[in-house]
């Protein structure tokens, strides 16, 4: 019995450890909505973080071109867009809290998004944290930027377009 | 009106209980509302109370039955009027403000009157969300809201029986100091399955329901401005802006109608949970209760908090609703450290921030030949983010009975049929549609509805965080 319990604990390790090494997520909901085969990497700022249970989200605004301040939207509001990831706990576990990217958190990461256009994606790659109050350079992102953060273990995604 | 339709059946329900749970009734009734007696001065719990509640009127202004009285419907009198004056009076002898509360376009220009209980009318804050039938009792009049009536200018509960009376300026320290005073005395104690203080097991009435236990954290027996003077700027103008939409827009945001999280502070509220079932373990203490949403407290016996992140917690670093609760015993006391809590509100009183923690003792209350009665529970809270100094509120469990003897601990699924339309609370039929802006739920969501009745209001300039 002792056995079999051990080897359960080390059988649930190792899926966790695959699970943060690869960013899988243990889905609650369907991804189909998002279109995975297409994905955007994007600079922003975060206006908020939901730490759900289930699937964490970053509400960002992303950075316009000359990376001085966010896109806006018609009434003036920062562009919300959101990407959803791991659990809260498994994603406090990598280092993304509501503590440690609080409001106005420069980051960078690749998203698969929503096949509808709407501003919304699920992680793909690493996350990237400058350091506060530091833009990248115009054209890059936060992975350029000397002491930045870096959540996870894989690189920044690569952007690709769906080939439908 | 479900709500209070819902309040007054469990009442009803209450009432008709068995006689089992009457004698637990006329046991409570010579349990006031105090601290625990203990047989030593400690250092940090059981201090006495400087004024005891139950000897303080509420404010009003409100409508309450007669004590004694059979209610209306069965051919008792009119509720009493409880306040300075009905709704279009004046008090006698008091002046009005030239603008207050119900008159005025703008309340954060008015921040030097808020320090004045004229501004409120002398309501309570309680009362403040009464004035439009909050609870079913309407005193805004006939040209409302300027017509609102008035609380009671004469009354108001000390506030030095509210701050804590301990020199602790951390729940840490606090705990610390228990702890080490605890084994000083040769404990913590350690039970054993065989050992525990088995009667504490079972099923505890609301301390809000018990005779002569009133506490401060109602919200009808203190002036506006005390409280104000308890919390900092930011979060006195939040206190104002909930007060002046339950009591002049009549825009009322009360999280649970809206199946949005009860948060924290709300297991001291009057009406957010009836019932508490707790259950003792050697290594866990779980107290369950809840009336919209379950509140669970697990109370981790001899766990230490990882002090590493902004807070003291136990799990990761993801604050959490209720917060992680460690503990210890000293006899037949229970000592708690609540820490890692998701800021959130309690409608009717003061916001609370992420930094909120909590020091709670619970402590065996036994009557002369030493049979069990329930639990005196005292909390001292340290948010240094919304509180100027350490509150505290003291009150009583009284037993009702043992698991088997009353009804089970309902588990809660709150489904919404209640949405915010135009900002206001509406209940909406399936089928209908209308517009929703989705919440931001950790964003003061409340604040964002209430934005809207804001538009020609100067309020305090954000700082920007989107610009580098």
């Amino acid at each position: 019995m002792k056995a079999f319990a051990k080897l359960t604990t080390v059988a649930a390790s190792t899926l966790a450890l695959l699970s943060v090494a690869t960013n899988t997520v243990q889905a609650h909901h369907s991804f189909a909505m998002y279109d995975m085969n297409s994905t955007t990497v994007m600079t922003g700022v975060v206006i908020r973080i939901d730490p759900a249970p289930n699937h964490l989200q970053i509400f960002f605004a992303p950075m316009t071109d000359d990376h001085k301040t966010v896109l806006r939207d018609a009434k003036g509001e920062p562009l919300s867009w959101a990407v959803e990831m791991g659990g809260s706990a498994q994603m406090a576990r990598q280092g993304v809290s509501v503590n440690s990217f609080p409001p106005g958190t420069i980051f960078s990461m690749g998203l698969h998004p929503l096949r509808n256009g709407e501003n919304a994606g699920t992680l793909e790659g690493g996350i990237f944290k400058c350091p506060e109050r530091t833009p990248p350079p115009v054209g890059k992102h936060c992975d350029s930027v000397e002491g930045h953060v870096h959540i996870g273990n894989a690189p920044l995604a690569v952007a690709k377009k769906s080939e439908k | 009106m479900p709500q209070v339709a819902t309040r007054f059946a469990r009442l009803s329900s209450l009432f008709a209980l068995t006689a089992l749970t009457a004698a637990t009734l006329l046991a409570s009734a010579v349990m006031a509302q105090d601290t625990v007696k203990l047989d030593f001065v400690s250092v940090g719990r059981g201090a006495p109370l400087t004024a005891d509640m139950n000897e303080y009127q509420v404010i009003g202004a409100t409508r309450r039955r007669i004590p004694g009285s059979p209610p209306p419907a069965q051919g008792g009198p009119a509720p009493q009027f409880i306040g300075g004056a009905e709704p279009g009076k004046t008090p006698p002898g008091i002046e009005p403000l030239p603008i207050d509360l119900f008159t005025s376009k703008d309340f954060y220009k008015d921040r030097a009157l808020w320090t004045d209980k004229r501004y409120f009318r002398c309501n309570a804050p309680a009362a403040i969300e009464d004035l439009w039938g909050g609870n079913g009792v309407g005193l805004i009049g006939d040209n409302p809201p300027t017509s609102a009536a008035w609380g009671d200018c004469a009354r108001d509960y000390p506030r030095e029986a509210i701050v804590s009376p301990y020199q602790f300026k951390t729940a840490q320290e606090h705990y610390d100091a228990l702890l080490a005073e605890t084994k000083k005395r040769g404990g913590p104690t350690q039970y054993t399955m065989a050992t525990l203080p088995a009667d504490w097991n079972g099923v505890y009435q609301h301390p809000g329901r018990n005779p002569r236990n009133q506490y401060w954290y109602r919200m009808r027996h203190l002036q506006m401005p005390t409280v104000l003077s308890l919390l900092t700027p930011e979060y006195q103008t939040r206190m104002v802006q909930e007060a002046y939409h339950n009591g002049n827009t009549n825009a009322a945001q009360w999280p649970s109608q809206y199946c949005w999280p009860e948060g924290f502070m709300r297991r001291w509220h009057e009406a957010a949970v009836w019932e508490h079932n707790i259950m003792v373990s050697p290594k866990m203490v779980q107290i369950m209760a809840g009336v919209a949403r379950n509140f669970v407290t697990n109370i981790h016996i001899g766990r230490e908090f990882n002090l590493d992140g902004a807070v003291p917690r136990l799990g990761q670093d993801v604050p959490r609703w209720y917060g992680e609760t460690i503990g210890f015993w000293d006899g037949e006391a229970l000592i708690t450290w609540t820490s890692n809590i998701q800021g959130w509100k309690n409608h009717g009183a003061p916001e609370f921030s992420n930094k909120m923690q909590s020091i709670e003792i619970y402590t065996a209350n036994r009557d002369a030949s030493g049979k069990f009665l329930g639990l005196n529970h005292e909390s001292i809270f340290y948010d240094p983010e919304s509180l100027v100094e350490p509150v505290r509120i003291v009150r009583n469990f009284n037993k009702q009975g043992e698991f088997d003897e009353v009804d089970p601990l309902v588990f809660i699924e709150c489904t919404q049929s209640i949405f915010p339309i135009d900002g206001r609370a509406t209940p909406v039929s399936p089928g209908q549609t209308f517009e929703y802006t989705a919440p931001d739920m950790l964003g003061r969501p409340w604040a964002k509805i209430w934005e809207q009745f804001e538009q020609n209001m100067e309020k305090p300039k954000e700082k920007d965080i989107f610009s580098f």
